[in-house]
Parts: C-alpha cells; structure tokens; sequence
C-alpha cells in the first residue's frame, strides 16, 4: 500500500510540476479516494480526478500524467508510442527555458515529458495529425472495441471519428471532456500575463478573452445597481406603517437605494510601453457602455484625442504621433479647457497610463482642481507597483490628487480594478 | 449507512440516468468521503439532476438553494423572524418579565426562519442538499459557504455554532458565469458533465420517450449531437432533446427528413438565429434526404 501511496504522492508532484494547484488537503482526499474506490484503472483515474482537478482545463494535463502513472502493461506499449512520444517531446521541446525550472526533477517512471501543459497541446496537435489516419483507423478500432480494455492510441482515433462523422460509435460513451481545454488553458493564461510582456500575438489572443469578460464585468457592474435593497431604514415610512399597528414598528421600511447617474470619462495613454493596456481597457469598456450614462473616451501621447472603437479597431480623431515623447500634463491641461459640459459632479474620470512624463511638468494641480469638480478620479497603472515613483514615474504626485491608484498589470486585476471604480 | 460504488450504478440505473463511469465515480466518492460535490457543465447537461437521482438514491428529502445575484444570508441561513419577536415582546411587557428572560426567550429557535443552509444542517436524517447555480451568487455568499462546506456547521451569533447530526450530501452545480474561487473548489470533489455522446444520448431518448421508434431515436441523437457542434447561441440541452423527441412523437413522424426537421425545431431551438443556422444546413444535417 507504501507503494501506491508512494505513487500517487509523485503523480500530485507531476501535476503540481505541470501547474495545477493542489493542496495538501486535496491530495489526503485523493489518497482517501483511491482507498475508496480501488484500484480497477477507470474508476481509479475517475476517483482521483475528482479529488485532484477542480478546473475542467487542467484536465488534459490529468489525462496525460495519469497515463504516465499509472500505464497498464498494454497502454504502456501504446498504439503509436513513437510517434506520440515525438510529439510530446517535440512539444516540450517548444516550451520557454524558463517557464517550469524545477520539472527536471519529477520522476516519470514511463517516459519523459516535463511539459504537461504543453503535452496537453500535443495531444490536441496529436489527434489532428492522427485525422488522416482516421480512416484505416476504423476497421482496427471495431475489432479492439470487443477486447475489455481498449488501448490509449485507439480512444484518440475513435474520438476523432466520432467527432468527424458525428455518428453513433459506441464508443463515443466518455465524451472527450471539455473539449476545448487546452484552448481554456490557454485563455486563462493570457488573462494573468503582463500587459508588459505582450507581443501582438498576445494581444490577438487577449482580446479573445476579452468576451467572457466583458460580460462578466458587465455583470458585476450591474449587480452593484440592485445590491442594497436593505440598507438603511427608512425612519419616516416605518413610523407610518407603525401607526396602523398601534405603533409597535412590525413592518420595516427600507431605504431603497437609487441608482446614481455616472458619465464616464476615460483617458487612455496608447504611447508605446502601455498601449496594449489601454486598447484593452478602452475595449472592455467600451463592451460596458450601457452601464453607464455617457461614455466618453479619449487617447493620448502628447495630446487629447476623441478615441471610438467601431469593429474592434480602435479609430481616433484627430490621429495621434505614437511615437512621439508623453506629456500628460499637457494633456490633463487640454482635457480641463475642454471641461464645461465634459466634467462634472456625475462624472468619473480613468485614466490609464504609467504616468512616465520625460520629466516634463507633472501639473498635479490640474487633476486637484479636476477631483474637486468631479465625482472622483481613478488611475490604473499597468506598471509593477515596485517601479512606481522610479525614474521619470510621476505617479506618487498624481496618487496625492486622485481618489485611486489601482494597478492593472493584466487582464485579471484591470477587470476587477474596473469593476470597483463604480 | 456504507455505500457501495455498485448501488449507486444500481440506483442511477433504476432512476433512468444514463451515466458514465466518471459520473458514478465522482457520485459515489462524494458520498462515501461525505464531501461536498461540485458539478460544472453547460446549461442543460443534467447537473442538476444528478442531485434529484442522488437524492432517490438515498431515499431522502432534497433541499434546494437557488442561487441569484443579491442572494444574502438571510435568504439563505436563517433569518429572526422579526414580526413573531415583537408580538412576544409586547405580550412579556403585560407579563411583566425581566429583560434576561424575555431575550433568551426571543432569540431562541422557536423565533428562527429556517433557510434552505439551515434547514439541510439541523434536519434529524441525511438529506441532499442542493446548491444550484453557485456561480450566480454573489462572491461574498462564496465565501460564507466554506464554513458549511468544510466543517458542516454554521455560527448563528445568537445561538451559538449548530453542528449536523447527519452530514447532508452537498451538491453544488455551475454554469461557469463567472470563475469560483480556489478555496471553494478545494473543499469540494469535482466533476465536469458534457453533453452526453451520441449513442449515450440515444440511451437517454430510448429510456425516457419509449414511444419514439428506436430507428428514430438513433436518428435523433445524432442530428442534435451533430447541431450542438454548430457553434450556436444556445445549445439544445437534454430535455429540450426530449420534448423534441416528444414533439416528433406526438407529430406522427415516421422518418427524420428535412421536412421533418423544420416542422418541430421550435422545441429545440430557442434563438431566431441559431434557427436560421439550422435551417441552412437541415438539408446536409437531415439524416435522409428527400
């Protein structure tokens, strides 16, 4: 029994290694599955899934750990075992040096393959590659379909066929689970990765996470309208309704709360270091606008231009030299000559940019006098808090005048900084 | 009561849900290891019906918490029940009590509304309680979940910390609105339902709509398989699968065609788009043409 236990405490490493989160407390619950279910291979796999992956993305990393684990005599032969193996490996092979330093050391007793994550893409890259072989595949698979247990290369080819002509294999049964995962793997990554360290693949990528949050953030900036039924009491409806019970306060009244207006006025610096950020923000923002009562958005280097998306392309009038040097005081200076009409006490104003100013005039002064007539001032900073204040940052001067400093180094915490300024 | 991974295949069998392996599994550890199960899933995949099936199983009652945005304690736990206190009051005040007295009076259980939490904690037998749509509640609710996930107890101030008798078999479902947090999902086992494969979902037709030709039931299954990889709006889900089959039932139709399709796809499809879709493609999708 050692033994297993010793097994099973190394495969929680290897998924561990391969990033999924796992606490102590789960591993005594896989433990205590596996004591509970016994050994028989599928009810196995089935009982320490449950324990063990609590996110039906980290699920091909299972699949593929358990595999290595936990082999049969028969699956450890495997139906193409060189060519998954090249593939595996030729995945690994594409993972960056440094993303899993300490997978070295975990101690696959099968085969090696120290990038989970990026296995679970191989195996997606596997099965297409397998799609040409689909079709002799067939007459294998009705054969193996008799034998009790079935070979690992077949269930990658029968979950191909059954997904090619949709019809009823039989062994369609466990249908492949969460067939997007590698792809949910790879969306909740982009949404922790640094703003900073993006490329333009990964901004393709994070506006394909964009959807799923803009609506959640929709959500969450709705629901703070209809929280708060019960709040305060209402003094003077309760007294009333009181004096019909011979004034013993039976029925309370509650004051209900009122929605409040707020325009929304949005400063996005797009200068090269940050703009990804900001074409994000004004995105998401702009996925929001009717949570609001007017939205107007603008961009900046050196000066204040009108920002629109239309069709996910950001389009702003008059254009702007992107590469010229960022002057934010200047253009706080253009946005407060601008005011009548545009700021007042409805309005909340965020700005997004890593107030780096080329040592040029800070003008604090401008944001007091704009956080005196307005409802209040956010700032979202995509800088590491660690480099704020450093340099030519003017962001300490500016955090004196604003009602928030919040940053937002990627998609996760630029979503929830958004969803508190209401 | 020892439960055994067999009488649960027994009792998913007897309670017509078709199921697989990882289904029966992740039911049977969640009974046996008396913690508290997480099901996630698109909508209509029958999560929540594996809590009504585990509430059969169990020959228990079934307690459900829906979950909404803005659901809070009191709608939830427990509530005093306000106006029942002031009458008490007014009816010590002629008695002529003494505070201490009237207090450990009012704030006693007699006084306490009982919320679905509450309801399932105090209950004398194991019932089956079903959190629905977690992901709708609020994170703040999230949070006071983990005192009754992990320990089965909760802290009414007045009260004190009420403790199960009987653990009841917690079922928590999800559709994924938004992602739930770590520290809830590490209490729970967890278990991923999909739409179920074709040749699961003819089981399915065959069981529920016995009427329904089992040429056509076959059929059935795999158009709606082959439409819900359409990408659209909104998937079929399995009953919507049903009342279609119903509906193709009830509409006397012999063999699946194009017609055949376009007559009763109100029942499947809920979206003027996803429709159209279909419909464009009904010819290619029909298993027979004509």
């Amino acid at each position: 029994m050692a033994a297993l236990r010793d097994q099973i405490i190394n495969f929680i490493a290897a998924l561990r290694n391969g990033g999924v989160r796992i606490s102590v407390a789960e591993s005594i619950d896989a433990v205590n599955a596996v004591a509970v279910v016994g050994l028989e291979r599928d009810r196995m796999r089935e009982g320490l899934a449950a324990a063990l992956i609590k996110d039906e993305a980290d699920r091909a990393v299972f699949d593929e750990s358990f595999e290595r684990f936990f082999a049969t005599s028969r699956a450890a032969r495997g139906a193409h075992p060189d060519h998954r193996g090249e593939q595996v490996s030729a995945a690994a092979g594409r993972g960056k040096p440094g993303d899993n330093p300490s997978a070295r050391d975990d101690d696959a007793p099968v085969r090696k393959t120290d990038e989970p994550r990026e296995g679970a893409g191989a195996r997606r890259r596997d099965e297409k590659s397998q799609a040409t072989e689909a079709k002799p595949a067939k007459k294998e698979s009705a054969t193996r379909r008799d034998g009790a247990e079935r070979e690992d290369g077949g269930r990658d080819s029968d979950k191909m066929q059954g997904r090619e002509r949709g019809d009823a294999d039989a062994r369609d049964e466990s249908p492949a689970p969460g067939i997007d995962a590698a792809r949910v793997a790879r969306l909740r990554a982009i949404e922790r990765r640094p703003f900073d360290h993006y490329s333009i693949l990964d901004y393709d990528e994070a506006r394909e996470a964009l959807a799923p949050l803009i609506r959640r953030f929709r959500i969450r900036l709705g629901r703070r309208l209809r929280l708060a039924k019960r709040g305060k009491i209402d003094f003077r409806r309760t007294i009333r309704a009181a004096m019909q019970r011979g004034g013993a306060m039976i029925d309370l009244n509650y004051r209900a709360r009122r929605p409040r207006h707020v325009d929304l006025v949005i400063l996005a610096d797009i200068s090269g270091s940050v703009r990804y950020a900001a074409q994000l923000m004004l995105e998401l923002m702009a996925g929001a606008r009717e949570c609001f009562r007017r939205v107007s958005s603008f961009v900046y280097v050196d000066h204040l231009a009108e920002a629109d998306f239309e069709q996910g392309h950001l389009v702003m009038t008059p254009p702007l030299d992107l590469y010229a040097r960022s002057d934010f005081g200047r253009v706080i200076g253009e946005l407060w000559q601008r005011r009548t009409g545009l700021l007042t006490r409805a309005t909340l104003v965020v700005i997004m940019g890593d107030a780096r100013n080329n040592r040029l005039p800070a003008r604090a002064d401008v944001i007091r006098e704009i956080a005196r007539v307005c409802r209040g001032v956010v700032w979202l900073n995509p800088e590491d808090p660690a480099r704020w204040g450093t340099g030519d940052s003017a962001i300490k001067q500016y955090a004196r005048e604003v009602s928030a400093v919040a940053p937002s180094r990627n998609l996760r915490e630029l979503q929830a900084a958004l969803a508190a300024i209401r | 009561m020892e439960i055994t991974h067999e009488q649960i295949s027994d009792g998913l069998r007897r309670a017509k849900y078709v199921t697989n392996e990882r289904v029966e599994t992740a039911i049977f550890l969640a009974l046996a290891l008396e913690k508290p199960l997480l099901i996630e899933g698109p909508a209509g995949a029958g999560k929540t019906e594996v809590a009504k099936v585990v509430a059969e199983i169990l020959h228990t009652e079934l307690i459900r918490l829906q979950c909404y945005e803005g659901l809070d304690e009191a709608r939830a736990l427990y509530e005093w029940n306000y106006q029942k206190q002031l009458l008490r009051m007014q009816a010590g005040e002629h008695q002529g009590l003494r505070w201490e007295e009237l207090s450990e009076h009012i704030f006693s259980r007699d006084f306490l509304l009982e919320r679905p939490l509450l309801r399932a904690i105090t209950s004398a037998s194991r019932v089956v309680l079903l959190i629905d749509e977690i992901d709708k509640a609020d994170e703040e609710f999230e949070a006071f979940l983990l005192e009754l996930l992990s320990d089965f107890q909760i802290s009414v101030p007045e009260l004190g910390t009420l403790k199960a008798h009987e653990r009841p078999a917690v079922i928590l479902t999800s559709n994924r609105a938004r992602e739930l947090s770590e520290a809830l999902r590490r209490r729970c086992l967890h278990l991923f339902i999909d739409f179920p494969g074709t040749e699961q979902e003819r089981k399915i037709i065959e069981l529920k709509v016995p009427d329904l030709d089992a040429k056509l039931a076959a059929e059935a299954a795999r158009f709606v398989g082959a439409i819900r990889k359409l990408g659209l709006r909104k998937p079929p889900s399995i009953a919507e699968t049903l009342d279609w089959a119903r509906a193709l039932v009830r509409l006397g139709v012999r063999e699946l065609d194009t017609d055949a399709v376009r007559t009763a796809l109100g029942v499947l499809l809920k979206h003027e788009d996803d429709r159209a879709k279909v419909e464009a493609k009904a010819s290619s999708l029909a298993p027979r043409k004509r």
